[in-house]
Parts: C-alpha cells; structure tokens; sequence
C-alpha cells in the first residue's frame, strides 16, 4: 500500500490545489443562498437604468430560442438566456450572467425593446454560478459559450472532490499517529449526519 | 530573533491545519458525499435517477377538522397542525373569508392543503418523492422565501438543517484554506502547486468577477 502513497499524496495535493477556488465558490454561496436578508443588507442588488431601443429584421418564425438568440445578436448582449415567454405580441426572457441580470422584452409587431438590468454584486455570483446548470429549463440550459465550460467545470469539481475523500482516507490510514483521533472524528460526523437525516425524515 | 518568531507561528499555523484538515475533512465525510451525489443528481436532469417528480406517489387526504373561532391565519395554522399531527415548513399561506391554503414542506414530501371554514373539511394533496427527490430537495431545504428574503424558516427542522448546512460550508472553506497552508509549508517539494492554484483561481476569477463586465 505505502508504494502508492506518493502518487496518491501528489494527487490529492494537486487535485485539492485546483479545485479550492471552485470549492471556495460553492462554500461561500451556500451562506449567501441560507442568509438572503444579510446580503441584501450588505450588498443590495442594483438597478441599472433601462434601455428603450428598437429591432428589425429578428426571426420570429422560429423557435423560441433562436429568435432569442438573434435578438441579444443584435442587441450585442451575451450571456445564458433562461425561461422564454412568448404571446403574439411580445418575446421576454431574462439573460443571465454571474452578477448581472438583463431582462429583455421586444413587442414583436413594433419591434420595439426595453431592457432591464440588475447588478446583482459578486457575492450573488457564488449563488448564480452554484445553482446551474441544475435541474430547471433542461431544454434551453447551456445556451451560452460559459455556461457550457461551467457545466463541465461544476462536473469536474464534484469528481475532484470525490477522488479527494477517498484519497483522503488512503492517506488518513497510512498516518498511524492520527488513526485514533481521526476515527473519532468519523464515527461523530456519521452520527452527526445519521441523528440529521433521523431529525428530518 | 522576528524570523525565528513567525517561523514559529508558521509551524504552529501548519500543525493546527493539518490536524484540522484530516479530522474536519473525516467529521465532513459523509456530509461531502451527500452534497456531492446530489448535486451530481441536479445538474443532469437527463440522468434516469434524477427524474424524482415524475415517479411521484399523489395522494389525497380529506379530513373533518374543528375550526377555532379565531381567523388569524397563526392560530387556525397551529390547530390544523395540531390536529392532523402533521409538521414541516409552512408556505404559500393564503386566506379568504370561507377558507385557508397553505403548503407544509418537509424534504421529499410536500402537502397542499385547503381548509374551507364552513364545512370544517380539510384537503390534503400530497407529493411524496423517491431516495433520490429526498436527497435533491434536501440539498436545497433551507425554508428560504427567495420573494420574500427577509422571513425566516419556520420549522425548527428547517432551522437545524440550515445551521448544519452553514456549518458545513464553513467546514468547506477551513478544508481549503487549510490545504493551502499545509502546501505553503510543502511547496519546495511540489513546485507545480503556485501554477495548479493560480490556474484555478484565475479559472474561478473569471466566472466570478470578468464574466459580468465583459
């Protein structure tokens, strides 16, 4: 077993190194997701003044997403395009990136637009980038360039931090000075989560 | 005489690191896979195991309730609580004249009842979810209102499960801060650790704070 510890000691280290930013990320977020009314206090979301503009030309018979597409084309606005709602006079669906919120609506006989905008700040990016993909608007989800990259990002943290409990185990094991304490450790965080999971089933 | 000082404090700084490291990571263990799993379960809602809500079990309940002579929304909650010995967090609470709706949510299982005032007959709808929507919906049961951000769970469950939840995410960022400690100490030996952490902090720089501006 000892003959593997250096390459897995190497490949937890490395491992760890690369994924504690996104690891920060998730952390810090699900402060912010349990304590909305604090970030609002310390950082409030900021209204950005609207934009009225107009449109020619935008593909309406088409799907929903492709006419979204063309119109943040044209409007020079990037970012994932959420849920799209669409009557016969109008297309609006919001744009979304992490820490700015763009709501876009375009009267579809006029063409005319009004974009919204909201700075949501950089601690609300945590909560943006925690909360996607996920598992909402399955059809249109990962319509953008980052969004895709994130996807896989997000995938790849979660396989990281796997390989990271076992190997941290592996490692844990081999270290004959903390095995005692170590397995207090353990049996107390498994019947913490038991004595959890028996509170809210 | 200062540099053999916060040698000192450095060596304490990464003794109490590691030994936070190994045992907070083993407390967090199954905490870790169980946010992990689900998280994974989330985002790949094409995944068979993810699909929780179409192999929902319905069902419906009705039930003869005593109605308290009091119409605060509170008390008549409490009664009908009381009475059908059911608990979660309450949302969604909506009362007219001749009745009351609201939501009782606990992880997995979601009720909508209705309770008409003039007939004392009260409605249950009830959701309940597979392993895998009980693992999903509790990755996010944190009671949190997102219209309304200043109400506070109102279910003491929902209270300790939030706690936990914060506990957890403070765990998370000791483990990585403690990690960078313990490397610090190391990096001689594992020179390729500055471009392996400066890689992904750049990577996570960029969602967080470039994405928006650019």
């Amino acid at each position: 077993m000892k003959k593997y510890y250096l390459l897995i000691r190497s490949l937890h280290l490395y491992f760890g190194l690369f994924i504690s930013p996104f690891v920060l990320i998730f952390g810090i977020s699900v402060l912010i997701f349990n304590h909305p009314d604090l970030i609002n206090r310390v950082s409030p979301v900021k209204n950005i003044p609207d934009i009225k503009t107009k449109l020619d030309k935008i593909p309406y018979d088409t799907t929903d997403l492709r006419t979204a597409k063309a119109i943040i084309a044209k409007l020079s606005i990037t970012g994932e395009i959420d849920f799209i709602s669409r009557n016969d006079s109008s297309i609006s669906f919001p744009v979304k990136k992490p820490g700015l919120r763009t709501q876009i609506k375009v009267n579809t006989n006029t063409g005319s637009v009004l974009i919204t905008r909201k700075n949501e700040e950089v601690l609300r990016s945590t909560t943006f980038l925690h909360s996607m993909p996920g598992p909402h608007n399955v059809k249109v989800r990962g319509n953008s360039g980052f969004m895709k990259v994130w996807r896989i990002l997000a995938d790849v943290v979660v396989y990281f931090l796997l390989f990271l409990t076992v190997s941290g185990i592996f490692l844990w094991y081999i270290l004959k000075a903390e095995r005692v304490l170590g397995l207090y450790a353990l049996v107390l965080g498994l019947l913490f989560f038991i004595g959890s999971l028996l509170l809210i089933f | 005489m200062e540099k053999l000082r916060s040698k000192k404090l450095f060596k304490n700084l990464n003794y109490w690191s590691r030994k936070l490291h190994i045992h907070l990571g083993l407390f967090l263990l199954l905490f870790i896979w169980l946010f992990s799993f689900s998280g994974l379960i989330l985002n790949h809602s094409k995944w068979n195991i993810s699909n929780f809500y179409e192999k929902r079990k319905e069902g419906k309940i009705v039930s003869s309730i005593r109605i308290p002579v009091s119409r605060d929304s509170v008390t008549v909650l409490k009664s009908v609580l009381s009475q059908l010995k059911i608990a979660g967090e309450i949302t969604d609470v909506k009362i007219w004249n001749d009745s009351l709706h609201f939501r009782v949510s606990a992880p997995g299982h979601v009720r909508n009842l209705q309770v008409n005032f003039k007939t004392g007959i009260c409605t249950q709808n009830e959701l309940k979810y597979n392993w895998s929507g009980k693992i999903q919906t509790l990755h996010t049961f944190n009671g949190v209102d997102k219209a309304n951000a200043d109400l506070q769970p109102n279910w003491l469950i929902t209270q300790i499960w939030r706690l936990s939840m914060d506990g957890i995410a403070i765990g998370f960022i000791i483990l990585c801060v403690s990690s960078w400690v313990m490397w610090y100490n190391i990096r001689e030996k594992y020179t390729w650790g500055w471009v392996v952490l400066l890689s992904g902090f750049g990577i996570a720089s960029y969602f967080i704070f470039l994405l928006g501006i650019l």
